[in-house]
């Protein structure tokens, strides 16, 4: 399974994108993501040192650890943020 | 004695927060919160009122310049829409609770924001001032690690 992950701030900016995907298994979890992720796309690994340390939202909204992701989830890496 | 109902305002808004802006801002949620509101707060129990800007910096480090302190002309701040919005209020509501304020409003801009402008406003009023100091702190630390708004610089 593919799944899309939403990029923001310096992440987008590395990767010269709003998006990048990651091939996974048939039932991925949010940590299969971020696994993923990781080993996937090694420009992310300055705001993604490890697959442990990162957060993801699934539609809208923090998930962490084995919550599933399912086609047609809207999911968003949330790297550190900065407002303020 | 607080407020059973805390007044809780939270919006991201595009542009600089300029005094009209933030006006505008919260006149819409004033004539919205009026419809619904269980009723106004007793006189005389709010204590201590806060205001906190937030406001661009001419400096900010820079990767490019190792790191080194460089000249910006402004921020651009990206939201994840509508998460950001959305995580901007439930921490309202949750530290107006935890802090039992009387009132908490947060404005936060979008988009662009020149050196000088304002950026981020964060009003409290509570009972007694050392509330209303804890959650003026504590608010802008969480505001910092849970709310999907970036930064992006805009070098001179």
């Amino acid at each position: 399974m593919e799944v899309a992950v939403l990029l923001f701030g310096a992440a987008a900016t590395r990767e010269k994108s709003d998006r990048v995907t990651v091939v996974v298994g048939t039932e991925p979890t949010v940590q299969d993501v971020l696994t993923a992720l990781h080993e996937q796309h090694p420009d992310l690994r300055f705001a993604l040192p490890s697959a442990e340390t990162g957060r993801l939202a699934v539609n809208r909204s923090f998930v962490r650890g084995e919550h599933p992701i399912r086609e047609g989830d809207e999911v968003a890496l949330i790297t550190l943020v900065g407002g303020g | 004695m607080s407020s059973l109902h805390p007044v809780v305002i939270a919006r991201v808004v595009d542009g600089p927060l300029t005094p009209m802006v933030e006006q505008a801002a919260l006149l819409a949620e004033v004539w919205s919160r009026a419809r619904e509101a269980a009723g106004p707060a007793a006189p005389g129990v709010v204590g201590a009122a806060l205001r906190f800007e937030g406001i661009v910096r001419r400096g900010e480090p820079s990767e490019a310049h190792g790191g080194d302190e460089h000249e910006l002309l402004a921020l651009d701040y990206q939201t994840y829409d509508p998460m950001a919005e959305q995580e901007l209020r439930a921490l309202a509501r949750q530290i107006a609770e935890e802090h039992a304020l009387s009132s908490l409003v947060a404005l936060h801009s979008r988009g662009r924001v020149a050196t000088g402008e304002v950026s981020f406003v964060l009003m409290v009023e509570s009972p007694h001032r050392a509330e209303a100091i804890a959650a003026m702190s504590v608010f802008i630390d969480r505001l910092k690690q849970d709310v999907p708004i970036w930064k992006r610089p805009v070098w001179k």
